[in-house]
C-alpha cells in the first residue's frame, strides 16, 4: 500500500506530464468505446426495426436497397408498383396481412408514409410488439389525417388536432409545398426506438388527394386547383404504391411466395426476406467496423506506448530518487512495482477518464445523434465486452510498465548515487 | 474388477446411446410414395425463346412447383439431428437469430424454384445463433414436429425447437 502511496507521490510530483499522459490515453479509450457502441446499438436498433413480417416487396432494385427504403426510411425507391399488384398478391390465399406503403414526401425533414389501417394492426417492431398510440386515434376515412411517430410530436411540438402542411420530395427544407391541403393531427404513437419515431403516418387515400392535382410534376395553376373538398368527394384508390409488406399463413411458402412474387408477369417486382437482407447488410457493414475497430485500437496503443515513452524518460532524470529510495532499504523489487504501479495508475486513470468523457459526449451528443441519425445511444452501464476491452489496456499498461520496471531493476545502486554528467 | 467396470460403463453408456438424437438426411423427408417427379426436359435458360420476353410478360404468373408437398409422418416427435443452412427469420436485438428456416441448400442459384415444403423446416430457437454469413452451413438439434395439410393453404411441413445449433464441419 505504501508503495501505492509513494507511486501516486511521485506522479503527482511531475502532475503535467503525468495529466497529459492519462488524458491521451483518456481520449484513445473514450474513442474505441464510442465506436464499439455505436456499433452494436446501431446493429441492435436495426435488427429491433422490423419483426414478424416475412416479405418486403417493391419494385426491382437490390435486397438491401429495398430493405433501407422500405423500413428504415434510408435512400429512395427506384421506382413505384402498381395498385393492382399489391391486390394480386394481398388477396392471395397465402397471405395473412399486406401493408402497403408509399413514400417520397415529408414534412420538415421528417418522411411521410401513406399507407391504411392494416400497419397499426399488423405492423411490428422488437419483439413481436405491435405500435401503440400514445393520444388519439388512428386515421379514419378522412384522407387529410395524420398520425405522427413520438419524436416528430415531440420536436415540432405538435399536439393533437393541429393542422400541418406536407412538403413535396423529402429535403429537410422544401420549397414546394402541398400547402393547399392541410392535414389534422389525430394520433401521436408511442415511442418505438425505430424509424417509426420520425415518420408521419396519413392514409394512402391522403397520399393520393394530395398529388391529385398534380400536372407534368407541377401542381395545378388557377383553375384547375382541386381544393381539399372537392377532393374528399373524388376516388381516392392509389394508382401506385412503393412497396407492400406481406405476413403468410405459412412460414414454411416464404420461398414459394417469394419466388412467385419475383416471377410475376404482371410487372418487374423484388420480394425479399427481411432477415436475409439484414444478414446481407451486416456483412456489408462488418468490414467497415473492423477497420474503425482496429484503427481504434491501434489509437489506444499509440496511447499506451505515450505513456512508455513518458516513463522512459523521466527513468532517466530519476536515477537520483531511485538511489536514495535503495539508500534507505528499498529492494530492487520494490522499485520495479513503484514503476509499474505508476503505469497502472495512469491507465487507470486514463481509462476512468475515458469512461467520463465517452458518457460526457452521450448525454451531450445524445439527442442530436436520434434526430440527424435515428440512432439511440443509452446511458447504460459498459457492457461485458466493453469491461473486457478495458480490462485488456488495464493489462496491456502493467505489461508495457514492466519495460521501464526491468530497466529500473537492473540498475544497481551505485549508478544513482555516482550521477555522471 | 475392470470387466466388471467396464459392464457398469457400458451400462451406463446404454441410455446416454439412445438419447442421441438420430442422424436425418434430407432425403427422408420426402415420403418413398410420394409420385415421383416429372422431369422437366427445357432448358434453363431458353434463348430460343427471347423473342417472346414480352408475351411472357403478360402471361399469367408462374406457378410454384409442389407448394404442398407430402411429408413424412412418422418422423413425427422423432428427436433428429438436421444440416442445413440458416435462412433467417427473427434477428433479436442482440443481432442473434431466434427463429429461422432450414434448407438443403441456399444461394444464388435462381435458376431452379425454391425447395418444396418438404424441404424446408421452420426452426424455433429460445437462444438463437449468431449468423456470421449466410453461406454457413449448421446442424440443428431437437424434436421434430411434421404438420400435415389442413386445407388448400401451402401449411404442411416440418417444424423443429431447437435445442443445439452448431457449426457444420465437413468430415475429413
Amino acid at each position: 500500500m505504501y508503495l501505492f502511496r509513494l507511486a501516486m507521490a511521485s506522479l503527482a510530483n511531475r502532475r503535467f506530464t503525468a495529466i497529459l499522459t492519462a488524458f491521451a490515453i483518456a481520449l484513445s479509450v473514450c474513442l474505441l468505446l464510442a465506436v464499439e457502441r455505436v456499433r452494436t446499438e446501431a446493429r441492435a436498433s436495426f435488427a429491433s426495426t422490423i419483426s414478424g413480417t416475412d416479405l418486403i416487396v417493391g419494385a426491382r432494385s437490390g435486397s438491401v436497397n429495398l430493405l433501407l427504403y422500405s423500413v428504415f426510411r434510408i435512400g429512395n425507391a427506384t421506382n413505384n408498383i402498381r395498385w393492382d399488384s399489391f391486390e394480386h398478391f394481398a388477396n392471395s390465399p397465402k397471405v395473412k396481412w399486406a401493408i402497403p406503403i408509399s413514400l417520397g414526401d415529408s414534412h420538415r425533414g421528417y418522411r411521410v408514409m401513406g399507407t391504411t389501417e392494416a400497419y397499426f394492426e399488423h405492423y411490428q417492431y422488437g419483439h413481436q410488439q405491435n405500435l401503440q398510440l400514445a393520444s388519439g386515434r388512428e386515421f379514419a376515412s378522412d384522407p387529410f389525417e395524420v398520425v405522427l411517430g413520438a419524436e416528430v410530436a415531440e420536436a415540432l411540438h405538435y399536439k393533437l388536432g393541429d393542422k400541418l402542411v406536407l412538403a413535396h420530395g423529402v429535403a429537410a427544407i422544401s420549397l414546394v409545398k402541398h400547402d393547399d391541403k392541410p392535414f389534422t393531427v389525430v394520433g401521436i404513437l408511442k415511442r418505438t426506438g425505430t424509424p417509426v419515431d420520425r415518420t408521419l403516418h396519413i392514409s394512402l387515400g391522403g397520399m393520393e388527394a394530395i398529388h391529385i392535382d398534380w400536372h407534368n410534376g407541377v401542381p395545378a395553376q388557377g383553375s384547375g386547383r382541386i381544393s381539399a373538398d372537392q377532393a374528399r368527394n373524388m376516388d381516392l384508390t392509389p394508382q401506385a404504391i412503393t412497396a407492400f409488406m406481406l405476413g403468410l399463413n405459412s412460414k414454411i411458402a416464404t420461398f414459394a411466395v417469394q419466388r412467385e412474387i419475383n416471377e410475376y408477369r404482371g410487372e418487374p417486382m423484388l420480394a425479399i426476406l427481411p432477415g436475409v437482407a439484414l444478414q446481407e447488410l451486416w456483412s456489408l457493414m462488418g468490414t467497415a467496423e473492423k477497420a474503425l475497430f482496429v484503427v481504434s485500437l491501434f489509437v489506444v496503443l499509440t496511447g499506451l506506448i505515450g505513456m512508455l515513452t513518458a516513463i522512459l524518460t523521466s527513468l532517466n532524470e530519476r536515477r537520483r530518487e531511485m538511489a536514495i529510495l535503495r539508500s534507505v532499504g528499498a529492494r530492487p523489487w520494490h522499485i520495479a512495482t513503484l514503476l509499474v504501479l505508476e503505469a497502472f495508475a495512469l491507465a487507470l486513470f486514463g481509462v476512468l477518464a475515458g469512461l467520463g468523457l465517452l458518457y460526457l459526449g452521450i448525454a451531450l451528443a445524445q439527442g442530436y445523434v436520434q434526430s440527424t441519425y435515428g440512432l439511440y445511444l443509452p446511458l447504460a452501464w459498459p457492457s461485458e465486452y466493453e469491461w473486457t476491452l478495458l480490462g485488456g489496456i488495464l493489462i496491456a499498461a502493467l505489461l508495457m510498465g514492466s519495460v521501464p520496471a526491468w530497466r529500473a531493476y537492473r540498475q544497481s545502486l551505485a549508478d544513482g548515487l555516482s550521477i555522471r554528467l | 474388477m475392470p470387466r466388471a467396470l467396464l459392464a457398469l460403463l457400458m451400462l451406463v453408456a446404454l441410455p446416454l446411446w439412445a438419447a442421441e438424437p438420430r442422424d436425418l438426411a434430407w432425403s427422408e423427408m420426402i415420403p418413398p410414395d410420394a409420385p415421383a417427379e416429372v422431369p422437366n426436359m427445357k432448358p434453363l435458360h431458353d434463348l430460343s425463346q427471347m423473342g417472346d420476353a414480352l408475351a411472357a410478360e403478360s402471361a399469367p404468373a408462374a406457378k410454384q412447383d409442389m407448394p404442398n408437398a407430402p411429408v413424412v409422418q412418422s418422423l413425427d416427435g422423432l428427436s433428429v439431428r438436421l444440416p442445413g443452412y440458416i435462412v433467417p427469420l427473427e434477428v433479436s436485438e442482440e443481432g442473434r437469430t431466434t427463429e429461422f428456416l432450414l434448407v438443403p441448400y441456399f444461394g444464388a442459384c435462381i435458376h431452379v424454384p425454391p425447395p418444396p415444403s418438404n424441404q424446408i423446416v421452420h426452426v424455433k430457437s429460445e437462444v438463437g445463433v449468431k449468423l456470421d454469413e449466410l453461406y454457413q452451413p449448421y446442424w440443428i438439434e431437437g424434436p421434430m414436429q411434421v404438420k400435415a395439410s389442413t386445407s388448400d393453404i401451402a401449411d404442411a411441413g416440418y417444424q423443429m425447437e431447437a435445442q443445439k445449433i452448431y457449426v457444420y464441419e465437413l468430415q475429413e
